[in-house]
């Protein structure tokens, strides 16, 4: 028993005395490795296999909105966009864009996309999880802040717009030259957009809900879809895309389980440096088309079981024009920028959210750095909201909504 | 459902007359833009060229990168662009 007790504690402090030599050592060694990764000579000596680096961007300003009688104005927190990007290899990418804003008093973050792509061979790459669909070009590359000439998006874009944002599901995109022609395209199988019923939202019933896609598929039919670019001139001045979308909407196992909405695009982007004029000249156009099956759906508080259906069809575009004297002499004149934009809506007549707004826009904006603006812009909006007061009556539109604003956005 | 058919239909066979017809090789004009010329002509179409001092040669390779799948740039496009922006920051 006395040589048991021998053992064990000569046992135990030999442990104990390599455990503190080892962690000495360990220290040491994190120590040196540290002092010589922090040494300023080394920083990208030798770069790891896998980068990470965290860029994003972030937008606020002032605004000033009259809507008939009454006016408003205020400082407007805008949002914040941190992006995640990290390349695991030449073949693996990661990338990951988090949404925050105030919304009903409260901050929230949401998932813009996260999404891993493989670059299969250079024409073709492959990417899965949740990403912004390629339904003409505005959403999934021009609407950041510090991309977006104008602080606000055109109508049919956002929050009840008709064209999809993001989804999750898989795609096959790529691009090559034949000849001095240019073509990319994209090919993607996702959950889908839903149908609004009226169920819980009696005065959106047939519209369109996109982005759910993160929660789930509401039925068991995917949505297909792609987008296909050409750029005919060997400079890429000019780019001309078409895009559709096609999937069935209505929740499984309900009368509106067999439901199509199908969805198109056409986009315009010309943009090109005119030395007569020592300036870039921007064009930029997009028009969304988008048709849902003609359904039956419940009116509004009624206890008789009425319905009403309706063409439900709806369209919207937008063309946007801006000039910068990049190449001036002048230093301040190649700082600015003037901008203008026009779009439309127009949403199925007959609906309860039947409205035709057209939105002009008008914008002067000072460039501080190539991915910092400070924008001034006044956009005008009449026929905005429209719909019926109640079924069968006339419809009711809006007065026109006027809003000046200061904007600040920052790429970083 | 049959419009897009027949669109996409049309679509596929333009593009691939158009492959055929130039043996889906780039032209000597396409082939001979350099890195500055694709980075000046191609960046702007979205957003203002990039200035090559921002990020660091690491940087660069992840940033372009994400701009290759995003953007829909060919291979040989990123390879000349991330090649100028990483020489000249």
């Amino acid at each position: 028993m006395e040589n048991f007790k021998k053992i064990a504690i000569g046992g135990f402090s030999l442990i104990m005395a390599l455990s503190f030599s080892v962690n000495a050592q360990d220290t040491t060694s994190t120590f040196d490795r540290q002092a010589e990764q922090n040494n300023p000579s080394n920083i990208d000596m030798k770069p790891g296999k896998s980068k990470m680096m965290l860029r994003g961007y972030y937008h606020t300003g002032f605004e000033n909105t009259t809507m008939g009688d009454e006016s408003d104005n205020q400082f407007n927190f805008g949002n914040i966009a941190p992006i995640l990007m990290y390349k695991q290899s030449d073949k693996l990418f990661f990338e990951a864009e988090f949404e925050g804003e105030f919304e009903d008093g409260e901050f929230h973050w949401t998932v813009e996309y996260a999404d891993v792509s493989y670059i299969l061979n250079d024409y073709m790459t492959v990417r899965a999880g949740k990403f912004i669909l390629p339904f003409g070009t505005f959403m999934e590359k021009l609407h950041p802040a510090w991309i977006n000439r104008l602080a606000t998006r055109p109508l049919g874009f956002g929050h009840d717009g008709i064209a999809p944002s993001s989804d999750v599901g898989v795609e096959l995109r790529g691009a090559f030259h034949t000849g001095s022609i240019k073509l990319n395209y994209q090919a993607y199988v996702v959950n889908g957009p839903r149908l609004k019923t009226g169920m819980d939202e009696p005065d959106e019933a047939g519209m369109l809900m996109f982005g759910m896609g993160a929660f789930g598929d509401n039925n068991n039919n995917k949505a297909f879809g792609g987008r296909l670019g050409v750029l005919p001139f060997t400079n890429s001045s000019l780019e001309l895309g078409f895009s559709g979308m096609t999937a069935k909407v209505g929740d499984k196992e309900t009368i509106y389980e067999d439901v199509r909405a199908n969805l198109y695009a056409l986009d315009l982007n010309y943009v090109k440096n005119l030395n007569f004029i020592k300036s870039v000249v921007d064009i930029k156009g997009q028009y969304n088309y988008s048709q849902v099956d003609d359904a039956n759906y419940t009116v509004p508080d009624d206890t008789l079981g009425l319905y009403y259906d309706f063409n439900n069809v709806s369209t919207a575009y937008y063309a946007q024009v801006s000039i910068r004297p990049s190449m001036s002499g002048n230093n301040l004149l190649r700082k600015l920028e003037l901008v203008g934009r026009y779009s439309v809506m127009e949403t199925p007549e007959g609906s309860l959210w039947e409205s035709n707004p057209t939105q002009t826009a008008i914008g002067l904006n000072y460039w501080i750095d190539w991915r910092t603006v400070l924008k001034f812009g006044y956009q005008t909006t009449d026929g905005g909201s429209g719909g019926h007061s109640e079924e069968g009556e006339e419809s009711v539109e809006s007065p026109t909504a006027n809003m000046f604003y200061v904007h600040l956005a920052i790429g970083f | 459902m049959k419009k897009i058919i027949i669109i996409l239909s049309i679509v596929t066979v333009v593009i691939m007359g158009a492959t055929s017809f130039n043996s889906c090789k780039p032209s000597e004009a396409v082939m001979a833009r350099s890195g500055a010329q694709i980075w000046g002509e191609t960046c702007i179409r979205c957003h203002n060229p990039a200035d090559p001092a921002s990020f660091s040669d690491t940087e660069w390779d992840v940033a372009a990168m994400h701009m290759q799948i995003r953007a829909n740039l060919t291979a040989d496009e990123i390879k000349k662009v991330t090649e100028f922006l990483q020489s000249a920051n």
